[in-house]
């Protein structure tokens, strides 16, 4: 044991003396969560910007005013930022694509509505946005229909109130209860619908039954299972890679020619490789917490899928290694394998967003469920059952190959035939 | 102190071993001297028990090498041909690894690499990562390593090679002033004045084989050497051929002769007979037997690079 442990301290030691290759390993996954992280929407609160609506009200009356107020209140206020131009400016500023959309209030509206007239408000949407037009569109439809609306209920009271407006003298007392009095069945008609609402809107987010509401998506903790897994197969790699470097060295067959064992020689290199692998996962662990605000979930039922994970990782290049004689016949294989392996189970493209065909495939990549297991333990807080086949083929896969492994290497090492 | 007994090995259809054998004993320094591939280094492997012989055994302090193999791994030192050093580790922390591994820790563990590194003229680099090392400190650190748990027995695997020659005496020395108490030295190299410096006894191995082993003298001996004396002065073939008679004599173009005698009293007589036959003679030049005319005697050729 004190010699096992005599190997891993000094592969410990070389490592911080030399940190460069893990260092690199490490910016690797962490490079490809920021950047995928942030392709599809950073931090994940997934928000919509202001969205910028020049204005030109050629009307200026009462209905293109309506208008305008409507998009200034309560959540419209927020989502949407009104700004007033002339036609002129307004085209303008749509050419150089400084706004998502232009609304255009024609000269007459007010009258050709009151009149019941058909008016037509025009709308230039901004080509080259994708989705903030479009919620443009919708909101100046809705606010039409909504004033076409109020014009129909009240047709008459609104003629009469036209004949009043345009007489050039100032309604009489009688004028103006005729007036009430003609309004108040049609206030009456929708008392109703303004009167507050007996049926509320209360929204959540759909969780399957039993379940506790989820928390808000992040998509850093969608995207950094699948770079973690990238990480530790290129450290543990890199870490077993000593074996072949100290073959050609001369410092393997010198520690052999020592009284140790060769079972000995090689559960200390699978310990240092473990060791530094396991140093790096929790390095990234942190990272996503303190970096990507990632809540990984129960701590306990991450911790033994990462060490089942990081024993697969070291156990398959422990395996390979037993196989491979030379630096270059590594450099040539083993990050083809990698990628090939990272593909399949997901850690480049999403399984989510691979065929039905690919997602079969998948579960026979040992990264899906390390991959799927990180997912389940921090995003869907799955609990012990819902990780528990994860757990048994990261544990299972890790305790085959790193026995297999051993015996090949120890098998190699005492190759002196 | 050390058996080796018909050992033999093949690589494919290279056969590296062809039987060999020889005994070491105990506080001997014994020299395998031969050229490239000529199975110096699979000798030393197998002893070390990094290779297994085809046939053949190996006992070191009366112990079977393959049967307890660890014991005998405990009582040897081994340093390689290559510099098996880890470079990112300073000198004192890759003797604390070494010497850990053969079972030695805290203040004895500082003290004996403190010791070697003493001995090797390190002490003042000790600190400083291996990779600052030039070839020749990285040669003696490579040394240090293989003695720093006082072994028994310790194989030296051509310690010197790649290095200048002011560096390889340096070597030389070190490995004089370190192997003491009774330590069993085998010492492979292809240079001979090393060889000769160092050996009490010598083995020449050729393909395979020990062509010849044992001290210089026996060595040269058995070669049938002889010093190789060279006489010129004013004389004729005529005047002198009678005078020595058995003698290996070559007459030279430039009128000078050589003669090849076995040992000191011949030497001696031929050259009495010279000096009062009243032969007149200008200049004698005495050249010793030595191992390269040993070596070409029994391999038929130069050791190489």
């Amino acid at each position: 044991m004190n010699k096992i442990l005599l190997i891993v301290r000094k592969d410990m030691r070389r490592r911080m003396r030399n940190p460069v290759s893990v260092v690199c390993m490490l910016l690797i996954p962490l490079g490809l969560t920021l950047v995928v992280g942030l392709v599809f929407g950073g931090r994940g609160e997934v928000t919509i910007s202001h969205i910028k609506v020049l204005l030109v009200d050629n009307d200026k009356g009462v209905a293109s005013n309506f208008l305008k107020q409507g998009m200034k209140q309560g959540k419209l206020a927020e989502l949407i930022d009104i700004v007033e131009v002339d036609s002129v400016a307004g085209r303008s500023l749509m050419d150089a694509a400084k706004a998502s959309a232009l609304i255009e209030i024609p000269k007459g509206f007010t009258s050709r509505l009151l009149d019941r007239k058909p008016v037509e408000i025009g709308l230039v949407k901004n080509p080259q946005e994708a989705y903030l037009p479009l919620i443009v569109e919708e909101i100046t439809g809705t606010m039409a229909v909504m004033l076409d609306g109020t014009t129909r209920v009240f047709e008459k009271p609104i003629a009469d109130a036209r004949k009043m407006l345009t007489a050039g003298r100032w309604p009489t007392g009688g004028e103006m209860s005729g007036l009430l009095a003609s309004a108040r069945p049609r206030i009456a008609l929708i008392k109703g619908y303004l009167a507050d609402s007996l049926v509320s809107l209360k929204s959540q987010t759909a969780s399957a039954p039993g379940e506790k509401p989820k928390e808000k998506f992040n998509i850093f903790a969608f995207v950094m299972p699948g770079s973690i897994l990238i990480g530790l197969l290129f450290i543990s790699e890199i870490t077993m890679r000593d074996i072949v470097r100290e073959r050609e060295t001369g410092t393997l067959a010198r520690i052999a020619a020592g009284p140790i064992g060769g079972d000995q020689v090689v559960a200390g290199k699978i310990v240092s490789s473990f060791a530094i692998t396991f140093v790096s996962c929790m390095l990234l662990i942190v990272i996503g917490i303190v970096g990507f605000k990632i809540a990984w979930g129960s701590p306990l039922e991450l911790l033994a899928h990462l060490i089942g994970s990081m024993l697969m990782c070291v156990g398959i290049m422990a395996f390979l290694y037993g196989f491979i004689r030379s630096e270059r016949a590594a450099d040539a294989l083993l990050p083809v394998f990698i990628i090939v392996m990272c593909i399949f189970g997901g850690a480049m493209f999403p399984y989510e967003v691979m065929g039905p065909a690919m997602q079969k495939a998948a579960h026979f990549s040992p990264a899906f469920w390390v991959i799927d297991g990180l997912k389940r333990i921090s995003i869907d807080k799955a609990g012990w059952n819902g990780i528990a086949r994860h757990l048994a083929v990261v544990y299972g896969v890790g305790a085959i190959t790193c026995v297999a492994g051993a015996a090949r290497l120890k098998g190699k090492l005492a190759a002196r035939e | 102190m050390i058996e080796v007994r018909q050992l033999a090995k093949s690589f494919g259809e290279v056969q590296a071993l062809a039987g060999v054998d020889f005994s070491v004993g105990e506080g001997e320094i014994f020299g395998l001297l031969g050229p490239n591939g000529a199975g110096k280094t699979t000798t030393i492997s197998i002893i070390a028990g990094l290779l297994n012989a085809d046939s053949g055994t190996v006992r070191v302090g009366g112990l079977d090498n393959r049967k307890d193999g660890r014991r005998v791994r405990e009582m040897l030192g081994v340093v390689p041909q290559d510099i098996a050093l880890y470079e990112e580790l300073s000198g004192r922390e890759n003797l604390h690894f070494w010497g850990g591994l053969y079972g030695l820790a805290g203040s004895r563990l500082r003290e004996e690499a403190d010791r070697v590194l003493e001995l090797v003229g390190l002490s003042d680099r000790a600190d400083d990562p291996v990779r600052q090392y030039s070839g020749g400190m990285k040669r003696r650190l490579n040394l240090s390593a293989g003695l720093i748990h006082r072994p028994k027995v310790i194989l030296l695997d051509e310690p010197t090679l790649g290095i200048d020659p002011q560096a390889r005496l340096s070597i030389l020395d070190i490995i004089k002033d370190g192997v003491t108490g009774g330590m069993t030295v085998i010492y492979t190299t292809h240079y001979l004045e090393e060889a000769e410096k160092l050996c009490n006894r010598i083995a020449i191995i050729d393909h395979g084989k020990i062509l010849a082993q044992g001290t210089l003298a026996e060595l040269v001996k058995l070669a049938g050497e002889g010093n190789v004396v060279t006489v010129s002065g004013a004389f004729s073939r005529d005047e002198v051929s009678p005078l020595l008679k058995g003698v290996a004599v070559e007459y030279l173009e430039n009128g000078s002769m050589r003669m090849t005698v076995p040992g000191q009293a011949e030497m001696s007589g031929a050259l009495s007979r010279l000096f009062s036959a009243g032969i007149s003679i200008e200049e004698i030049s005495i050249q010793e037997p030595s191992l390269e005319g040993v070596f070409i005697k029994l391999t038929g050729k130069e050791l190489r690079d």
